[in-house]
């Protein structure tokens, strides 16, 4: 019988138990090498799958758990050797009595953004096993084992692009619930599903009376079959063994039964006579059906939000429109593009829209980067802003989670080149109500085109509940009839289709005055009309207080907890258009701009510099308060006077006085200033400590050194093709650890190799002048203090 | 289960670059309070293993095979007959805290990093207390990890794997061998039946040495 025949029958499906374990109690030394069993102990193998398909297991994992080319490399063997006899030994051991199975563990090192294996590398280190497997005639694949969802789906995704086997996925949770990562049951169901893997579960780690309640949180989150492969009972941190018995483990498995699990099995410390135990346990039991029902979704690796009351999208990270935006895409800052996120996470935003597109830079490249680097810090779902299909590819494939794709419209051609990407990578979409010929005056034409995207999402395979329309919000000063077209069609497609609905809000008031409180009032009837996923700027409190006073008034927020939270302790004001005003009156403070620098206030030194720049020229302001301020600060540095976390203090209250310089010149006509050269910095290939480098940033930034920071664990060619790129006069890099000291050195050297005219400062607690020199830089800074002083004699 | 519950906050100031007594009370509650969120989100992991070793020529040769080059190891653990080896991490949620402060407020982000430190540290302090008491009568040197002076990094791997870390903890090593997430630490802590010299944890041991900024500046991290 075919696994998925397997899957449709009506009773249990019987997995195998623990190898590593038995391979032990076979003899397997400490320091042996479990993977290569079958090149050394083809007879332990052997009897072990024996044993277990005698005890009634129906699919057998062959010992390829840890049989990539990483893990294997301090073995001697490859991937071409030892996946082939494994899945040969079981295949005899099944004797037809069981299906044989890819094991697909951890690749033994983290992902991004807490390791450094990068998503493209670990999909590849899967695949290689994936092809071996599908030659050598597996069944299915059982990917098993992991604490991150992205190597999770870089195996999944392994398996899909290189084979058409079945494949089931599970993950290894702590008892909190979560694994280790951090990783939600929630997220990995959301996430696999939509993937197309046929079956997901929870192996290791936990014991069998620990399954009750994740298998509830999993079966919340999809309708797929559950598996579950606990260990036998609860490790001793020592690992001298696991607590329960095989009848034990046996009684709690057979209670799962009720909660609807459909694949059993065991993991570590299990041996075929719990399995057999398991099997007889299982007899007679029928599994309960459960109907399920999963809301719409999304989520990142540790944060599902499900759309089940107003959930507002930040719509802040995007170029239209922002100046101060467009120089950060250009400029490759992506920290301002975090800095956007968090600002917005904190106002409020359930969820990021992020569109990078701009004419003049890889609009592909871009959107990678900063998918990943958000994901890095911030645990809200993404929305992927672009019409570009390989843009959103390249999105797809590196974000972690469900996403929503933004967006698809009613144009055919639009459909078939965007949906199969949503359906791949298990996204939800929006449509836009709109196609070849414009967007539809009436709100009947608009119903219209929701439907036809609704129905080419259903025969692409994508769930209903996936699919977002976005009924398009005109601008009411151009055409004021519309504004009702979009709230009618809005209505008929939430009522009617039963689809949730998204909604950009803010064009609406376009070329009027007091935009906010048309946009407050559009918001608030938009969201009475069924309105579900807003895109707003959640910084503008009259916007979060329109989304949170509709939860209060619709007996969304319980006890009105959020809003009392949110409102509780606040003196607000009526008028909503009076924030301007009311921030500049709270920096009526005494204090100068210089005073402020050198306390460190970050929270005054905007508002100061604002002020300031109402009676002096910004180049003033920055040469005559600022620069001399940080001067000031340095020297009391250097003079053991005040200490690193001053230093850092100082500087930042700088950068808010330059962010609000930088601003005021970018809204003035031709008003840009004569940039300094540009600073490249980076950590360099194999050191992923990087905070002194980011300190040094701070301070560079702050004496209005244009700086590229290419982050950690950098390759030496891409800080040379930075240096070309930007025409950097000066290239910093630091390094921590002794080990990481040469690619120090050979990153210095493929720059001179490459004859650029540039200098080279580094850095680091391993660093030292003489070594600094021995490896060809040209200046050591032992602290960013330092490292200015280097600036300011390269470049001034 | 180890749970640490507070933070030498004079032992962080000085991670962050500031002598204790020159701090202000801005800066000290800054670092209080950085250790808060720090030991709200830490999720200390371990995992240990007792093996004989061997002092061979090359280095420390641990049962299963293994060999820790060097002389330095070898010396430091002149006497004894087994080691306790270990594992520790704060997990991966304390690394992305970190990343998160950096985009907002440095300070902040430099002093959660060294509440971090100082964390691990402690983590580390109650297992060797731990698993000292696992083996009575015996005296042990100082925990001696991968880095400290000729012991290579690049035997993390090997260490990890010993441990069956990834699995049992989620501690990982990079193709660099640094530990991912980066707030671990493995170590070796020797186990003598009889008595030997005590050494001290001191500058000379360290890998950082002369390049240390601590000594740079004069003084010393307070490890020891």
């Amino acid at each position: 019988m075919e696994f998925r025949e397997l899957l449709r029958a009506s009773g249990p499906v019987i997995l195998d138990g623990g190898m590593g374990t038995m391979l032990q109690a076979k003899g397997l030394k400490l320091g042996g090498h479990p993977e290569l069993a079958a090149l050394e102990h083809p007879d332990w193998l052997l009897d072990i799958h024996r044993a277990y398909v005698e005890a009634g297991t129906q699919i057998l994992c062959a010992n390829t758990f840890g049989a990539n080319r990483e893990k294997l490399r301090r073995t001697g063997k490859t991937v071409e050797e030892v996946i082939p006899p494994s899945i040969a030994i079981a295949r005899q051991a099944a004797g037809g009595k069981a299906l044989v199975a890819l094991d697909l563990g951890p690749t033994g090192q983290l992902l991004e953004p807490t390791g450094t294996l990068d998503f493209e590398a670990a999909v590849d280190i899967f695949a290689q096993e994936v092809r071996c497997a599908v030659s050598a005639g597996a069944d299915l694949v059982m990917i098993e084992t992991m604490t991150d969802l992205q190597e999770c789906r870089a195996a999944l995704l392994a398996v899909k692009e290189n084979s058409d086997l079945p494949v089931l996925v599970s993950l290894t949770y702590e008892e909190r619930g979560r694994t280790f990562l951090g990783h939600a049951p929630a997220c990995a169901a959301l996430t696999l599903e939509g993937m197309g893997a046929d079956a997901i579960g929870i192996n290791c780690s936990l014991g069998p009376r620990e399954m009750p309640g994740l298998v509830e949180e999993l079966t919340r989150w999809t309708t797929l079959p559950i598996l579950v492969k606990p260990n036998a009972g609860l490790p001793d941190p020592s690992g001298a063994g696991y607590d329960i018995t095989a009848d034990q483990f046996a009684d709690a498995m057979a209670q799962l039964t009720e909660l609807g699990v459909k694949c059993y099995g065991g993991c570590c410390g299990t041996t075929p006579e719990y399995i057999a135990k398991l099997c007889r346990a299982l007899e007679g039991r029928t599994i309960r059906e459960i109907p399920r029902q999963v809301p719409a979704a999304v989520c990142s690796p540790v944060c599902a939000v499900p759309i089940d009351r107003v959930r507002v999208i930040g719509e802040r990270i995007n170029p239209t429109g922002k100046k101060r935006m467009k120089e950060a895409l250009v400029r490759e800052d992506i920290d301002y593009m975090l800095g956007q996120a968090l600002e917005q996470t904190q106002a409020g935003a359930d969820i990021l829209d992020v569109n990078v597109g701009l004419p003049e830079i890889d609009e592909r490249a871009m959107m990678v980067k900063v998918v990943k680097a958000l994901q890095g810090v911030t645990d809200a779902p993404l929305q992927l802003d672009s019409t570009r299909p390989e843009v959103l590819e390249g999105a797809l494939r590196v974000y972690c989670g469900k996403a929503i794709v933004n967006s698809v419209n009613g144009e055919e051609a639009v459909l078939d080149a965007i949906l199969p990407l949503v359906k791949k990578y298990g996204a939800a979409v929006v449509g836009l109500t709109l196609d070849q010929n414009g967007i539809p005056k009436t709100s009947q034409a608009r119903f219209d085109i929701a439907r036809r995207i609704l129905d080419k999402a259903l025969s692409y395979g994508i769930r209903r509940e996936d699919v977002y329309i976005d009924c398009l919000t005109l601008t009411v000063s151009a055409e004021q009839a519309a504004a009702s077209q979009t709230l009618e069609a809005l209505h008929r497609v939430k009522t009617e289709l039963g689809l949730k609905t998204v909604l950009g809000v803010s064009n609406i008031s376009f070329g009027l005055p007091a935009r906010p409180l048309v946009n407050q009032n559009f918001l608030m009837m938009a969201m009475t009309q069924g309105l579900d996923l807003p895109i707003i700027n959640p910084n503008l409190e009259a916007m979060m207080a329109a989304v949170r006073c509709y939860h209060l008034l619709m007996n969304l927020d319980t006890d009105a907890r959020e809003y009392i939270a949110a409102y509780g302790n606040a003196t607000v004001s009526t008028s909503i258009t009076g924030g301007a005003a009311q921030s500049a009156a709270a920096l009526q403070g005494e204090r100068t701009l210089e005073q402020i620098v050198l306390a460190g206030l970050k929270g005054e030194a905007g508002g100061a510099a604002r002020t300031l720049l109402e009676t002096t020229a910004p180049m003033e302001v920055v040469d005559g308060v600022l620069i001399p301020a940080l001067d000031k600060v340095g020297a009391d540095f250097e003079a053991g006077r005040v200490f690193l976390p001053q230093l850092i203090q100082a500087a930042g209250a700088a950068q808010a006085a330059f962010e609000v310089i930088r601003e005021h010149l970018s809204a003035q006509p031709g008003g840009q200033t004569q940039p300094k050269g540009t600073i490249v910095l980076a950590t360099v290939k194999g050191d992923i400590h990087d905070i002194g480098k980011n300190i040094v940033k701070v301070l560079l930034e702050n004496y209005g050194y244009p700086v590229i920071d290419l982050g950690r664990d950098v390759d030496p060619a891409a800080v040379v093709e930075a240096v070309k790129k930007h025409a950097a006069p000066l290239v910093g890099l630091s390094a921590l650890m002794t080990t990481t000291l040469g690619s120090m050195e050979e990153t210095i050297r493929q720059l001179r190799q490459a004859d650029l005219p540039c200098k080279v400062v580094v850095g680091g607690a391993v660093l030292t002048a003489d070594y600094a020199q021995k490896i060809g830089a040209d200046f050591y800074a032992k602290d960013a203090k330092e490292s200015v002083d280097v600036a300011r004699q390269v470049i001034g | 289960m180890i749970t640490i519950t507070r933070l030498n906050i004079d032992e962080v100031l000085r991670y962050m670059g500031c002598p204790p007594d020159k701090a202000d009370e801005a800066l000290r509650g800054q670092a209080e309070a950085c250790a808060r969120e720090v030991l709200a989100v830490i999720r200390p992991r371990w995992s240990w293993r007792a093996l004989s070793i061997t002092l061979e020529a090359e280095g420390v040769r641990l049962e299963g095979g293994l060999l820790l080059p060097g002389a330095d190891l070898r010396a430091h653990l002149g006497g004894c007959e087994r080691a306790a080896v270990f594992c520790a991490t704060l997990g991966a949620e304390t690394d992305a805290l970190i990343r998160r402060a950096e985009q907002l407020d440095m300070v902040r982000a430099l002093a959660l990093d060294c509440c971090a430190s100082a964390a691990v540290e402690g983590v580390c302090d109650q297992i060797e207390l731990q698993l000292q008491g696992k083996f009575p009568g015996c005296s042990f040197p100082f925990r001696y990890s991968p880095g400290y002076g000729d012991l290579p990094l690049d035997v993390q791997s090997g260490l990890l794997e010993l441990l069956d870390a990834p699995r049992r903890v989620g501690l990982c090593a990079t193709a660099n061998h640094l530990l991912t997430p980066r707030k671990s630490v493995t170590a070796i802590l020797g186990v003598a039946s009889g008595e030997i010299e005590q050494s001290q944890k001191s500058c000379l041991g360290c890998p950082a040495q002369e390049s240390c900024q601590y000594r740079k500046a004069g003084g010393h991290c307070g490890i020891s």
